[in-house]
């Protein structure tokens, strides 16, 4: 009886399949969705599938002066595995990645917090003024930062040795110790503000009633920030460090108008190093190669976190 | 609004017929040039005057000019090159190195016939520089040289007088720092400018023949003398020459630091000439620094700085009008107007000559102290070097002059690259 049920219904579904390959309003509908994604679809395959088949493709040739000399296969790949440059330059993107993830998110998380708890007024002005720094191109944010870093008339030397904290004093972006650090404060300075208004909306779409319980029952505001506020944020937390994580692996301008990577290889990132070995050395396909594996870190992080999230 | 619109449509007829009229066939030349009217290489009132003077002379021939700044002309200069969009003509940097580069991979016009023609006279050391493979590719134009200036003023206060041995150098820097004063203004934020003042150290240190040993020769730069020349470098960062955070401190910065009397000298070249002179509020004087190593002869680093390089994708009618204009620009009769307004000296000038011209005092005593010992100047680093090498020696140079890294793991790095770049083919040869 079970497989006779079996063989019918097996029998329906191919009839299904035939009425629906002689036109039935059904199937046809469900080329509809593909039709609607289809401008955007060519337009991302215009636009980014083939510049990153054209870079890939670029990596497996051997360039000179930006000419191609000849096929390389895999060798600028193997070449990233000797080159020094590269792992300090991968050292310091996660080490930007581990410190923007620290600092910004975790001070835009307790800023909103309190931001949260405060009057409308003073939550709209401080919000806004948070947000100013992310506004500033990061190239000016760079400008004005390298003045205030400037070891002859810096702000930052200036302030110090007024408040006798001149020992302090010193070549912020010039000392190799100090200038990855130093360029991570401006890093930080421009994005908090956006975790903070990322943060404030998030926290405004929690239910009231949870912290009305809570602060009936007699729990602090401390209390409530870590078992209840925090909690519920955890989406939130993850996006942001999702784009807090893609920014510090492809965050460029900031760096080269400030250090251009120095001292030395001190500040020297991956996408400064690609800079380098595509317009100043003409190396057309190291660089390639340097881009293609930047842009498996990017997708490797992105993708994790997508997966991540929708499990969750 | 009117008026600007007819105009317009006139002028763009008057253009069209410029242009396609058998009878008065222009030739549009497009030119990329790096002088600007402040800056690095700020030579462009000359320039300017120069474009009206050649076309009159030249009534075929119409330039269309494109200012691009020294210092990113090189890599925009790259990016049109590759992307096959090479300006007809270019006055770009550097020689040597980089323009065998572009040589090598065929994107520019041999020049030998039009040298022929307008019987171009450059000597042996130019001539190297702009060639490859026994063929001319450019024609440099200004006479780059390295030194020393300095203010005449604090030199008299303190009671130094201009050095003419490294002790006496020595003897003046330690007077300024006890003094309070900075010794040498100097900024490396750009990182290019530690190129400069180590090629002038190299030389001082062993040499012209010391420095081809290992460019055109089998000498490694471990060798004692480049490890010597290394040393001296770390020991001026290290011990108070520069002012504090100088790796941090921009090459514009640092001009400011001396023309604003706060420095004692400035160890850059004749391409901030025009910047320096103008700005100085004190009398400005220069020197050469004196030979460092045994028995080296007194020079100075020096160099075409740049280069006038004409596309091989430009037809020929194009490359013929360049060719006649670029004739036109380094003439002689020229080489006062380069001068007086540019305040850039074309190589090949009279240093006699530039004594009797109208132009700046530190113009003059410059290329008196800088041309003195001609035959015995030697090579700039980043213009003789591959850019492959040049990339390493940059951030280098920042360790070894910031103390963080040693004379010798510093030439080590550079043995490297320069191992690396010989085996790719990339080395430069005169």
């Amino acid at each position: 009886m079970k497989q006779g049920r079996a063989g019918e219904h097996r029998r329906l579904c191919l009839i299904q399949l035939k009425v629906a390959k002689r036109g039935d309003p059904m199937h046809q509908r469900s080329f509809a969705p593909y039709l609607f994604i289809l401008p955007a679809f060519v337009l991302y395959a215009l636009f980014v599938g083939l510049p990153v088949a054209q870079v890939f493709a670029y990596s497996l040739f051997a360039w000179d002066s930006g000419t191609i000399k000849g096929f390389a296969g895999l060798a600028n790949y193997v070449r990233l595995f000797n080159d020094r440059v590269f792992w300090v330059a991968l050292g310091h993107n996660a080490i930007w990645v581990v410190l923007t993830l620290t600092f910004p998110v975790a001070v835009g998380l307790f800023l909103a917090a309190i931001l949260a708890d405060s009057g409308p007024n003073i939550r709209r002005i401080a919000s806004a003024v948070y947000f100013i720094p992310r506004t500033i191109p990061l190239v000016v944010a760079g400008i004005i930062w390298g003045w205030i870093y400037n070891p002859l008339f810096g702000l930052l030397n200036w302030i110090l040795r007024s408040v006798g904290l001149g020992r302090f004093a010193g070549g912020w972006l010039a000392d190799p110790d100090s200038a990855l650090l130093s360029l991570n404060v401006v890093g930080a300075w421009t994005f908090f503000g956006f975790c903070v208004v990322i943060y404030l909306s998030a926290i405004q779409s929690i239910d009231p009633a949870l912290q009305e319980s809570a602060q009936v029952d007699g729990a602090s505001w401390w209390q409530r920030f870590t078992r209840i506020t925090t909690p519920m944020l955890n989406r939130t937390t993850l996006f942001l460090g999702l784009y807090a994580s893609i920014e510090a692996m492809r965050f460029f301008d900031l760096v080269w108008v400030t250090t251009g990577g120095g001292p030395g290889y001190a500040t020297e990132i991956l996408t400064t190093q690609i800079y380098k070995s595509f317009f100043l050395v003409g190396d057309f396909g190291y660089a390639s190669a340097l881009s293609v594996v930047l842009l498996v870190i990017v997708l490797t992080i992105g993708t994790s976190a997508f997966l991540w999230l929708r499990e969750r | 609004m009117k008026y600007v619109a007819q105009a317009s449509i006139v002028g763009s007829m008057t253009v069209a017929f410029a242009a396609f009229s058998p009878a008065n066939a222009q030739t549009i030349v497009n030119q990329w040039d790096q002088f600007a009217n402040a800056g690095v290489t700020a030579a462009g009132p000359a320039m300017e005057e120069l474009i009206e003077t050649c076309q009159a002379e030249l009534p075929n021939v119409t330039i269309i000019r494109t200012v691009a700044p020294s210092i990113g002309i090189r890599d925009v200069y790259r990016l049109a090159v590759s992307a096959g969009k090479t300006p007809d003509l270019a006055y770009t940097w550097p020689a040597a190195s980089v323009l065998a580069g572009y040589a090598r991979t065929g994107a520019l016009a041999e020049l030998d016939s039009y040298a022929e023609q307008y019987n171009w006279e450059l000597n042996d050391f130019s001539r190297g520089r702009n060639s490859y493979n026994g063929h001319l590719y450019a024609i440099p134009l200004e006479q780059d040289l390295m030194g020393i200036y300095y203010n005449k003023d604090l030199f008299a206060e303190h009671g130094v007088a201009v050095p003419t041995t490294y002790a006496e150098f020595q003897a003046a820097v330690e007077t300024f720092k006890a003094a309070g004063i900075i010794p040498i203004a100097f900024g490396n934020r750009d990182r290019w400018p530690a190129t400069n003042t180590m090629s002038m150290i190299l030389g001082a240190t062993v040499g012209r023949e010391g420095e081809e040993a290992v460019f055109f020769g089998d000498e490694p730069w471990t060798n004692a003398g480049f490890t010597m020349a290394a040393e001296v470098f770390a020991e001026w960062g290290a011990n108070g020459y520069f002012p504090d955070g100088f790796n941090g401190i921009g090459f514009d910065e640092a001009n400011a630091l001396f023309t604003s009397g706060q420095a004692a000298m400035n160890a850059t070249g004749t391409w901030a000439i025009q910047d320096l002179g103008r700005n100085a509020t004190f009398d400005l004087g220069a020197f050469v620094l004196p030979p460092i190593g045994d028995g080296v002869p007194p020079g100075t680093m020096w160099g075409e700085g740049s280069q006038w390089q004409i596309a091989a994708i430009a037809s020929q009618d194009t490359k013929d009008a360049a060719a006649a204009y670029l004739n036109c620009l380094t003439s002689p009769d020229k080489q006062q107007i380069w001068v007086e307004k540019g305040f850039l000296v074309p190589i090949g000038t009279d240093p006699d000559d530039i004594q009797n011209w109208n132009t700046l005092p530190i113009v003059k005593e410059f290329y008196a102290a800088g041309l003195a010992d001609g035959n015995d100047n030697f090579y700039d680093l980043h213009t003789t070097v591959p850019e492959s090498v040049t990339q390493v020696l940059y951030p280098e140079l920042q360790r070894l002059v910031g103390g963080d890294t040693s004379p010798q793991a510093f030439l080590e790095a550079m043995q490297a690259s320069w191992e690396a770049a010989v085996a790719n083919g990339e080395r430069w040869t005169p």
